[in-house]
């Protein structure tokens, strides 16, 4: 199966939020209500039982004017996840549409996973002690359906389909915006850590909208998956091996010099 | 085969570790093998097969947590109960100098069992400073790591990402050094007699004029200040 894409195209979003409705609605979760903030967002970020939210953003621009930004965050569904490196119990694995999917039946709630994102997105869900996160509708998808966001998206802000031929339409659309009053419209997606699997099109910067403009996989994170994991633990049986050695050669060599240990000082006990 | 050096109790002995020194040592022996073993199971590919011995990864999970704050409490213990004997030891750990570096340096060959000469030591050899600094080190990277890990939610991501290599490199060095002292104080011919002296409190006292003849001469000898 092609890699299947959910594209999002800001300028096209009016910020309903049937969107986060709809995933509620298909994934069986149950409201969580936070106080309110005095801004429109309904939830301070994405979390165990809210998969997908849109976050609010006013700033003000000396020339422009005050801009009133908004936008859909959910899982990103990147080609090459971190999530999936992370998990010490193999509970992510990519689906034959691309999307990310977390195994509850896996999940033992470690949150390796959520700070190896770089988005943050895994959330912990503690009545059941595991990690929830958005699936990009694999089980509706799976059946020829399209994700419950995109498919509620009354404005056409949403669009699921196939990755390369949403590249050329945000291209093009991103082309359009420039030319009618948004010269700094962007692509997300595209390149951002190898490719995701949420495009966006972005009528300002990506900071705008509180994305990082050039988000990497986490150094430490790297660090200790790819050194300190594979390699460091060998000192363990090493010093294993070395004491079972010296078990066998001090007895050895007892037999042949005769009593030993009695003669000279040697490495005492404990502290 | 003899495993363990006989208790010899017909021979004079000398104490060397007070009660709360043992218990706090087998307090963290019980509670740090729990930890590691529960901790393997997330470190090491292939350890799935111990966790139904805690009661799955949940259980292993609560065995880890448990574990770790009855860890924490030991070292209140010691720090509580027995706080002139912490600082003894710091003051031994500071003492490290010229003998220190010649036990290291001859060291290989003993834990080997060739016979070698070794400057006199304080209470604490080249050796067991070492040990005392880098274990207890370790164990408190592994707690402070270990606690922001229990609840990232209160500390910053950036916090977080940095325990999780933290707390897996001082277990790997923590595991390495009581690897070493668990076989040095135990089943090495030369040094076994010191599991006497973590399990009931007391050595021979020739085995401390051999092997920590200054220890030896300060706390039970005839005041010669001159044995360094």
């Amino acid at each position: 199966m092609a890699n299947k894409a959910n594209l999002y195209d800001v300028s096209r979003c009016t910020a309903c939020r049937g969107c986060q409705v709809a995933c509620k609605d298909w994934n069986q979760l149950p409201a969580v209500i936070e106080p309110f903030t005095g801004s429109y967002q309904t939830h301070e970020d994405t979390n165990g039982d809210t998969f997908t939210i849109i976050k609010f953003f006013e700033s003000e621009d000396p020339v422009t004017g005050v801009h009133w930004n908004f936008i859909k965050r959910s899982c990103m569904h990147c080609l090459d996840a971190e999530c999936v490196k992370a998990c010490p119990q193999g509970a992510y694995m990519k689906s034959p549409s691309g999307a990310t999917i977390h195994d509850p039946e896996k999940c033992i709630g470690c949150q390796y996973c959520t700070y190896a994102c770089p988005f943050e997105i895994p959330k912990y869900r503690k009545r059941e002690d595991k990690i929830s996160k958005c699936t990009l509708c694999a089980d509706r998808v799976e059946e020829g359906l399209t994700p419950a966001c995109a498919r509620t998206c009354p404005s056409g802000a949403l669009t699921f389909g196939d990755r390369n031929e949403l590249l050329q339409q945000a291209e093009a659309r991103v082309k359009y915006l420039r030319k009618n009053g948004f010269p700094r419209a962007t692509i997300y997606g595209k390149l951002e850590l190898g490719g995701l699997n949420n495009i966006f099109v972005l009528t300002d910067t990506p900071d705008k909208f509180d994305l990082p403009v050039n988000p990497q996989p986490s150094a430490t994170i790297g660090f200790w998956q790819n050194w300190v994991q594979p390699y460091f633990g060998w000192l363990i049986p090493l010093a294993l091996a070395g004491s079972a050695m010296s078990f066998v050669t001090t007895r050895l060599l007892a037999n042949k010099q005769g009593e030993h240990g009695h003669d000279h000082p040697v490495e005492g006990g404990h502290e | 085969m003899q495993f363990i050096p006989e208790y010899r109790e017909d021979l004079p002995r000398v104490e060397r570790f007070n009660f709360v020194s043992r218990m706090t040592h087998w307090g963290h022996t019980v509670t740090f093998i729990l930890c590691l073993l529960t901790g393997l199971l997330l470190f090491m590919d292939g350890m799935d097969w111990m966790a139904p011995i805690f009661g799955g990864f949940n259980g292993a999970n609560m065995v880890h947590r448990v574990a770790a704050v009855f860890m924490t409490l030991f070292i209140g213990i010691f720090v509580v109960f027995d706080f002139k004997g912490i600082i003894n030891w710091i003051k031994d750990i500071l003492r490290f100098g010229i003998n220190d570096i010649k036990f290291i340096m001859v060291f290989p060959l003993e834990f080997l069992g060739f016979p070698v000469k070794v400057p006199p030591q304080t209470r604490f050899n080249g050796g067991e400073k070492g040990n005392s600094i880098v274990t207890p080190t370790c164990v408190i990277l592994l707690m402070l790591s270990g606690y922001i890990m229990w609840f990232p939610m209160i500390f910053p991501a950036g916090l977080v990402r940095i325990s999780y290599p933290i707390h897996d490199l001082a277990m790997i060095f923590a595991t390495l050094m009581v690897c070493m002292h668990g076989y040095l104080g135990s089943f090495h011919p030369g040094s076994g007699e010191s599991f006497w002296g973590m399990w009931k409190g007391t050595v021979r006292k020739d085995w401390a004029q051999h092997h920590h003849a200054i220890w030896y001469e300060e706390t039970y000898g005839d005041k010669t200040k001159d044995a360094e």
